[in-house]
């Protein structure tokens, strides 16, 4: 079983936090969800492939390399919460 | 103990296309921050990516000049990370379905032509670019969305020498294509390099590590050389080489650790669900590899064929597209191959030097027929430098400079030879002088004829008939 | 409905929208955000097919200068600096935006009870569920306020509130309408869906939102036929496929009586009914699939949520503790749950037994569905076993046939793409229930014909909970 501390250090991979609560209610609900995958896992899909999207035609259009759509500085930043000098800016990243 | 060194080269190359991979805002390098953007640069809720065909034709040329098979069904997957210049908090990639596979460049390293295969070729975004300040950084996503294309070797090099080689290989490919600025300097070009050692013979690889970022070909062979002499050292002393991304520190001259691999990140990769499968057309991607510009190879070949250069003059030419472009306009007009290239190479880069200025600007004609002047010997090289040369370079016609400035060369013996009669005549004490073996007077003599004739008269031929004539005297 | 609307009364019928709409959100909280009409009608076309017609749009779908925050903390103050597609289509059509409406937190739930803003209500009795995620506009079409809203379905999030608030819900074939601008869930699965309460006004709405749009790569090239002037109720020679593994879990008798006789009057008026099974382990297994189809896509689709660039921005002494903290309080519970479980299944070494084996088994029911759909002009079921279910209503029992295909059957019509919509088929206790019909891809003509029909047997056409 994956305990809480499992689902923790996943959603901080996932850049959240979980509380001790709700990572419990992940493991718990972990079991329930197990079962209702083990239906999936149960199907025999020898040489099916995957169905990546609902239609599968190929298409053929590819945009053209043309300027349509820019937006100015100020729209860019409009819901920025910080900025300086037409940039957004966040605390100073260490690479 | 023996090592063989194994190195492969990613390059991240940026497109030059009018917009982006994913967008119809413009790329436009060195632009006000976050003007070339738009919704989709800035990974905004709801926005949806939209393939630029000319990236792909761009991506189809580099495939077909390195080799490459092309896949004409064209798929794009989701490679998934945050990172603060990364809007989407994905990048869409072609991690699964890589547009070309199994190509090939050559490279030239101490006369020996060498392969480098190269494992793939893929179309991706570029990130954002951040500014590191004191205690901020600034975010420019001018750049997020720009079409990229990577381009992975095999570990087919063994020494700084190669992988500098193959870089420019590559550089100059992309470079005659005109599908990509290039510049390392710029970023418009970028370079990760993994390096490893393995006792000689082994077929067990060993640990890598990856130099990142590298900004010049001078600085990957620097710090692949550096970084085969770091590994050599610590498998020499039994110790063990860690996994690791390095970078060069071109003020050190030496690899730096920036991050040690603990196991792989996994990206969580998958079929982006908002681009169907585009299946190129065939006739388009014949059209584009029949109608692909001149690689370097065939243009040295060509080089050599029709100017008859030999194989330095022509590396070096090629090595700058612009140079070399000039040179062919100069030949439609100058008549000796050597020489003009000879003053491509030398006067008129020397000029550009110091004096700036676009090759592009230059009237070729006329540079052509400053040469052929030369070459007729109308006029001296060193007139031609000096004074018709910058007149030719600020768009003026050689033959009214010459003209206006009366430098037009003598070669006519009969004229330069009644002015050789009047110095001997006149100066019977250097005559004197030379009969006693004195070679600075003939020296003196050659210049009061130039001076008589305002320096007009062809040097050469003054010298010849000034030793005649001076023959003459003693043998009398 | 929309032959009510003409250029003279547009004015009087966008402020009595507005009143109608600020009663319907006192009673059902049904509205995030109302808008001021005033530009919109001041720019407005001269003609269209949706001339001065108020409507209310779901609120994931950007609108410019509008604030858009898909119920969902994280986007709180998030104002788009662009419209969607169907917001500039639906203007065109000369369409008045009054309000955006209540869902669940980012499209992610069939209840409405996970919105940041609180649960929609249901207009037919306050106790109960409007249904999810498109709860408000499915409400706020049931109250009478406006007669066309624009809802999103990713796994019947049109479809059942519409069924639960008896009204006509739509979802068009995938690709028919673009998606650009609707902030997704799970981008395979997504579909632009809307409600009406009568197919006429359903079919001309499907005129004016549908067609190709190159910002959409999925979007379709076909040709969007004139819906409205081909629709004919006559299903004389119609093969109606019932979907005898729904109906056989039905556990509800009233609402099996009301089916059986809405079957036994499509006969009479010509169609051939047939039951048609399908593999009931399959069927058992639409749920989990659709759950990690869509968790995967939309863990990764929502990772551009992260405080950096728009919406809610927590402090932190670096960039990951603000993606952090901006994450951890702009999303609630159900959502990190869910982006936990989505993310776990496309980890490499999950991926190929949870995201992969998903996949291949959506393959395996579509192809089940469209082998049905070859011999047959449509599928038909319940939308639900029950009316809307009571607000406090947990005690469904997640592995049970009746909840694993009954109540998800609808999820067919995201795995196929195929065009499905639900409408009022009956009344239970004073709750509507809905008829759900599905057709092959882009044969939206056949399904709104067929709807017609059923509008014919029911009478339940412009059925509305009115708010006075």
């Amino acid at each position: 079983m994956k305990d809480i501390a499992y689902f923790k250090k996943l959603a901080h991979q996932l850049m959240f936090d979980l509380s001790d609560d709700e990572a419990k209610d992940i493991a718990l609900e972990f079991e329930t969800l197990q079962k209702q995958l083990s239906i999936l896992e149960a199907i025999d899909t020898t040489n099916v492939e995957e169905m990546i999207y609902p239609f599968e035609m190929p298409t053929t259009f590819l945009r053209e390399d043309v300027v349509e759509n820019v937006c100015s500085q100020e729209d860019a930043l409009k819901n920025a919460k910080a900025q300086k000098e037409g940039h957004f800016v966040v605390p100073k990243v260490v690479k | 103990m023996e090592y063989d060194v194994v190195i492969g080269i990613e390059i991240h190359c940026e497109l030059k296309t009018a917009t982006k991979m994913f967008s119809s805002a413009p790329c436009i390098f060195g632009a006000k921050a976050n003007t070339c953007v738009n919704e989709v640069d800035l990974g905004h809720p709801g926005t949806m990516p939209c393939v630029n065909k000319e990236a792909v034709k761009k991506a189809i040329q580099i495939c077909t000049a390195l080799h490459l098979e092309i896949d004409s069904l064209v798929k794009f997957d989701r490679k998934n990370y945050y990172y603060s210049d990364l809007p989407k908090g994905f990048q869409i990639t072609q991690q699964f379905h890589p547009i070309g596979k199994n190509g090939y460049i050559k490279i030239n390293v101490d006369k020996e032509e060498k392969k480098i295969r190269i494992n793939r070729i893929h179309m991706e975004e570029d990130t954002a670019k951040q500014f590191h300040l004191n205690d901020i950084t600034l975010i420019d996503y001018n750049r997020a969305g720009t079409p990229l294309v990577e381009i992975v070797s095999e570990p087919d090099m063994q020494n700084g020498k190669e992988a500098a080689a193959y870089v420019e290989a590559l550089r100059q490919t992309l470079y005659y294509l005109g599908v990509s600025d290039v510049k390392m300097e710029e970023g418009s070009m970028r370079c990760d390099v993994n390096v490893s050692l393995k006792p000689k013979g082994s077929n067990v690889f060993g640990t890598k590590n990856e130099i990142k970022n590298l900004n010049s070909i001078a600085n990957v062979q620097k710090a692949i050389d550096y970084e085969v002499a770091r590994q050599k050292a610590l498998l020499d002393a039994g110790k063990n080489v860690e996994q690791a991304t390095r970078r060069y520190d071109e003020a050190l001259k030496e690899t730096v650790l920036m991050r040690k691999k603990e196991g792989t990140v996994d990206y969580k990769f998958f079929p982006e669900p908002n681009i169907f499968p585009i299946l190129l057309d065939d006739a388009w991607i014949k059209a584009i590899q029949a109608d692909l510009p001149e690689l370097p190879d065939v243009r040295k070949a060509r080089y050599a064929k029709d100017y008859g250069l030999n194989d330095y003059d022509i590396s070096v030419l090629i090595a700058n597209k612009e140079l070399a472009d000039t040179y062919e306009k100069v030949m439609k007009t100058a008549n000796n191959a050597k020489m003009a290239c000879n003053w491509m190479l030398g006067e008129v880069s020397a000029w550009l030097n110091k004096n700036g200025g676009n090759l592009a600007n230059i009237n070729c004609e006329y540079l052509g027929q400053l040469i052929n002047m030369v070459d007729a010997k109308e006029l001296s090289n060193s007139q031609a430098k000096d004074v018709v040369l910058p007149e030719v370079m600020k768009n003026n016609d050689p033959k009214v400079v010459v003209e206006a400035k009366g430098l037009k060369q003598v070669s006519d013996t009969s004229a330069i030879l009644s002015i050789v009669l009047e110095v001997l005549n006149e100066q019977a004490q250097s005559v004197e002088d030379y009969k006693n073996g004195k070679d600075r007077a003939l020296k003196f003599m050659v210049g009061q004829v130039m001076k008589k004739s305002k320096g007009q008269a062809n040097p050469q031929i003054v010298n010849k008939l000034l030793l005649e004539e001076l023959a003459k005297i003693i043998n009398n | 409905m929309f032959k009510d609307y003409n250029l003279e009364n547009v004015k009087a019928k966008v402020s009595e929208a507005l009143v109608k709409a600020k009663k319907s959100n006192e009673l059902y909280n049904d509205v995030v955000t109302f808008v001021d009409p005033s530009e919109q009608l001041a720019t407005m076309p001269k003609s269209g097919k949706m001339l001065g017609i108020p409507i209310a749009l779901k609120d994931n779908v950007c609108t410019k200068g509008i604030k858009t925050t898909a119920c969902s903390n994280i986007l709180n103050d998030y104002v788009p600096i662009y419209d969607a597609t169907i917001v500039k289509k639906l203007k065109d059509a000369g369409a008045i935006t009054i309000c955006k409406t209540n869902m669940d937190e980012l499209a992610m739930g069939g209840t409405n009870l996970t919105s940041n803003i609180g649960a929609c209500l249901n207009p037919w009795d306050t106790s109960r569920m409007s249904g999810g995620s498109s709860g408000g506009s499915a409400a706020i079409v049931a109250s009478g306020a406006v007669d066309f809203a624009i809802g999103s379905d990713t796994g019947d999030s049109v479809r059942k509130p519409a069924s639960y608030c008896g009204v006509v819900g739509v979802k068009p074939t995938y690709g028919r309408i673009s998606r650009y601008g609707i902030i997704p869930y799970s981008s395979s699965l997504d579909h632009v869906g809307y409600f009406t309460r009568s197919i006429y006004d359903a079919s001309v709405a499907l005129e004016v939102l549908a067609g190709r749009d190159d910002l959409d790569m999925t979007s379709s090239n076909r040709e969007v036929e004139a819906y409205s002037d081909n629709l004919n109720s006559d299903i004389r020679g119609k093969k109606i496929a019932i979907f005898k593994n729904v109906y056989d879990g039905l556990t509800n008798e009233q609402t099996k009586e009301i089916f059986g006789k809405l079957l036994a009057n499509l006969k009479a008026k010509g169609a051939i009914v047939e039951e048609v099974s399908f593999d009931e382990q399959l069927l058992k297994a639409i749920l989990p699939t659709y759950y990690l189809i869509a968790n995967c896509e939309a863990t990764a689709n929502h990772s551009n949520l992260d405080g950096i660039r728009f919406g809610v921005r927590k402090d932190g002494k670096d960039v990951e503790e603000i993606m952090i903290n901006s994450r951890t309080a702009g999303f609630g519970s159900l959502i990190r749950k869910r982006f936990v479980i989505g993310s776990y299944g496309l980890f490499v070494e999950n991926q190929e037994k949870l995201f992969r084996q998903a996949q291949r088994v959506r393959r395996l029911i579509v192809e089940e569905v469209k082998r049905c759909l070859d011999n047959y002009d449509c599928l038909i079921a319940p939308a639900s076993n029950d009316i809307a279910p009571k607000l406090d209503d947990h005690g469904r029992d997640e592995l049970s046939n009746e909840y694993l295909i009954v109540e998800n059957h609808m999820i067919i019509g995201n795995f196929t793409g195929y065009p499905s919509m639900t409408l009022p088929m009956g009344l239970i206790d004073g709750c509507p229930i809905g008829v759900n019909i599905t057709c092959r891809a882009f044969d939206e003509q056949t399904m709104f014909n067929i709807g017609a029909s059923i509008e014919e047997i029911t009478g339940l056409k412009d059925l509305k909970k009115e708010v006075a």
